[in-house]
């Protein structure tokens, strides 16, 4: 690590599908590094030992960042034994690098405090973490890796449930089988994958990825029943007299409404429908797939989150003239800067400071208009830090015959109505350990959180098998 | 998770049965819940009800009505021994196990399959039943069984006409289940109405009821996509409150539910499910002598 180097402050820009070309279909928009392109982007990290390195430390599940990034140069000429080593060093951590590295806000976490920041550019983590994932997939280098893994784990005869195959449950559903238990993953929907599958499109995450990272879990011994709708197929109380531990990770599955009349016209989508009918029912291939989705002329996206950028990039994909409309300024978005920019350069138009307050229908029943408050912006701040806003009393109406709703998400209900769970706002409570009211029950990600984003999710997801784990442990100790 | 399918049997009126391998389900499944049955790898999510069940044994008895592409699909292509890719449930509150008293429950067209197991519980617990079947001759949907099961079991069917379409047909159906209805409720005392079928036809029976005073129950409809209380697809208006029929219903206060809007919201894709229906159909005469 003592060689000198020059530095390089300009990152090296991963290739991109042109916004005319990508609007068309839903294929990948980023095209991500080759090696060549990665290892040059690695030659900027100044490799700040791993006390010290700030990447480390934003990064909710503490990825050694400069490690892996140290492997990519130290096997340069190897490019197969370069990416295996780093594979290597962010398994330890994350079990899902190939969708991290796709959909983290890198902006705000492991890149937020990079040293080179202050001389140039941040360096690129979240593609590197990308282009390792990928590369180690195609050529098959992560299954050589589970390979040699597998035989090394030795059975603890306890066994694990997890509740929803989300990121959280995917990632303490990993480590688990990783630590030697036997570990059984209930999902409501059709396929495992969570949020992955049903939310986040195709063109930000391929579901082949995602499909990927699952069958190594299965792999590992991992088994996921679909089908299975915690609540109603199988309660949490039938579950403690199967399994050793639960894990709850059913994620933030309840779309939010607004309280406003015309709510329930037709045209009228939650992201979560809108999304679900596009991702997972694949409705943009209809009639070749049976679920159909409605995208009109105009369509306006309510929200600024990275939801409401899917919602609008997808709807953009249908050929609409698509608006996002949003009751704050621009400086409050809470989007992902690449999606927002993604979003632009696709010819989506944002519109501030718009609050909806009702909607109009046609003699139909069908949406044609958005009645808006203009608001503004006042000085003082929220509890989130985003700047608090004010009525005009001045209105504007938009035309729209589709409107997607995306304002948010409650915790799913199904699960918090389990006698014995404390729920506080429709939040799971847990300990410091992720254990809930209920002895042997963990939680994590959205269920506990309300809403917040797949690392975060992944990081309890993790935590909260680390604590099942010490859990198990002193319970067979006490049985020995 | 494949379920295989046990039997198979083709009824009058484009009426199929499958008994299902799905023990998950079987084993709790209650009368008002419903599964969601996903039969192709292409395939949408469909809404069913469980007519009967085998705990023990693990299986549950579906009955479809072939009227779109996936139910045409599921008759055609399915056979004893193949597997449908998704059976998840139960779903949905049971409908509430009360003494009521005397009940009149009334199933529109294929509306009567979800009827069965609710009103087969409820005769069960000591309440008087009459199921009222309205719909097109000769469907005879579970006559024997309900027979068996209540008080009385009346099937008002009514011919079709040469040149009818589906609109003609919801007409008649309306036509026939309000005046039988009303000369129900005008010659005997009721203590519940309850009713099951397409919104329109729920919505009419329920103006009649209403002059009556009857308390009713209707079980909702609305198009469902994941069922689980995720989308918001099946949001109805149901006392001023939005209310997602998957996990808050299906069965809800009939005085209380927006009708208009539920008769709007279920209609919504109408254009699109008959695009999927032809572009099958064509596909099949493609086809050519395979079929």
């Amino acid at each position: 690590m003592a060689v000198k180097r020059k530095l390089i402050k300009e990152r090296v820009p991963t290739p991109e599908r042109p916004a005319e070309e990508r609007v068309k279909d839903f294929a990948e928009v980023n095209l991500g590094y080759t090696f060549e392109l990665a290892v040059r982007e690695a030659e900027r990290c100044l490799q700040c030992p791993y006390d010290y390195a700030p990447c480390i430390k934003g990064c909710p599940v503490h990825i050694n960042i400069p490690g892996f990034i140290g492997k990519l140069l130290e096997h340069r000429d190897d490019p197969d034994r370069a990416v295996k080593e780093a594979l290597n060093v962010i398994w330890a951590c994350n079990s899902l690098p190939a969708t991290t590295g796709r959909v983290c806000p890198q902006e705000d976490q492991c890149e937020m405090n990079c040293v080179m920041g202050k001389v140039g550019d941040k360096i690129n983590i979240g593609k590197l973490e990308r282009f390792v994932a990928d590369y180690a997939r195609e050529k098959g280098i992560d299954e050589e890796l589970l390979f040699e893994m597998v035989p090394k784990i030795e059975k603890k005869g306890q066994r694990v449930a997890i509740i929803g195959a989300g990121p959280a449950g995917l990632t303490a559903a990993g480590e688990l089988a990783k630590l030697g238990y036997d570990v059984t993953i209930y999902e409501a929907l059709h396929e495992p994958g969570g949020v992955l599958m049903y939310g986040i499109p195709e063109f930000r995450l391929p579901k082949s990825v995602v499909g990927s990272e699952i069958e190594k879990l299965r792999k590992l011994g991992v088994r996921i029943l679909t089908d299975h709708v915690v609540g109603k197929t199988v309660t949490i109380e039938e579950l403690l007299q199967e399994y050793d531990a639960v894990f709850i990770g059913s994620g933030a599955g309840t779309p939010r409404l607004i309280d406003a009349p015309g709510i329930n016209l037709n045209g009228i989508y939650t992201a979560n429908e809108f999304l679900t009918r596009v991702n997972l029912m694949k409705a943009y291939r209809f009639p070749e797939y049976d679920t159909p989705v409605y995208v009109g002329r105009k369509v306006i996206v309510i929200g600024a989150g990275n939801t409401a950028m899917d919602a609008a990039r997808s709807a953009r994909r249908f050929g609409a003239e698509v608006t996002i409309a949003y009751r704050r300024g621009e400086e409050d978005v809470s989007a992902r800067v690449e999606e927002v920019e993604h979003a632009k350069e696709e010819g989506i138009k944002f519109e501030f400071f718009l609050n909806p307050v009702e909607f109009i229908g046609d003699e139909n029943g069908k949406v044609k208009a958005v009645k808006f408050e203009k608001m503004k912006a006042l000085e003082e701040r929220d509890a989130g830090g985003k700047k608090k806003i004010a009525g005009t009393g001045e209105y504007v109406t938009l035309e729209a015959d589709t409107v997607i709703i995306a304002i948010g998400k409650h915790p799913n209900r199904l699960i918090i109505n389990t006698p014995g769970l404390k729920v506080e706002r429709g939040k799971i409570v847990v300990d410091e350990n992720l254990m809930t009211s209920i002895p042997g029950v963990f939680a994590g990600g959205d269920a506990i959180r309300g809403e917040a984003t797949v690392i975060l999710a992944m990081g309890d997801g993790r935590k909260a098998a680390k604590a099942i784990h010490e859990y198990l442990t002193k319970k067979r100790e006490e049985n020995a | 998770m494949p379920y295989r399918i046990l039997e198979k049997k083709e009824l009058a009126m484009n009426e199929v049965w499958y008994k299902v391998h799905a023990p998950h389900v079987a084993k709790k499944v209650q009368p008002g819940q419903f599964v969601i049955v996903r039969a192709f790898p292409n395939g949408e999510r469909i809404p069913l009800t469980p007519v009967t069940w085998d705990r023990e044994e693990g299986w549950i008895e579906l009955v479809t009505f072939v009227r779109g592409k996936t139910t045409m699909r599921m008759a055609n292509e399915l056979k004893p021994g193949d597997e449908l890719l998704n059976v998840a449930g139960p779903l949905g509150n049971p409908a509430p196990m009360k003494k009521f008293g005397k009940i009149l429950a009334i199933g529109l067209i294929v509306g009567i399959v979800e009827v069965f197991p609710i009103a087969k519980a409820w005769q069960e617990i000591g309440n008087d039943v009459t199921t009222l079947h309205v719909a097109p001759n000769p469907m005879v949907l579970l006559r024997e069984e309900f027979e068996e099961a209540v008080s009385r079991h009346i099937v008002e069917g009514f011919d079709l006409q040469p040149g009818w379409g589906m609109n003609e047909i919801a007409q008649e159906l309306v036509r026939r289940a309000v005046s039988r209805v009303k000369e129900l409720l005008e010659s005997e005392h009721w203590d519940l109405v309850f009713i099951v079928g397409p919104a329109g036809g729920q919505k009419a029976v329920f103006e009649v009821v209403k002059k009556y005073g009857i308390p009713m129950e209707a079980d909702l409809h609305p198009i469902m996509v994941d069922a689980t209380g995720m989308c918001g697809a099946c949001r109805v208006t149901v006392g001023g409150e939005v209310k997602f029929a998957c996990i808050d219903g299906p069965g809800f206060d009939a005085y209380k539910v927006d009708w208009d809007e539920l008769v709007a919201r279920t209609g919504f894709y109408a254009p699109m499910e008959r695009l999927a229906l032809e572009t099958y159909l064509k596909q099949l005469q493609g086809k050519g002598g395979e079929q």
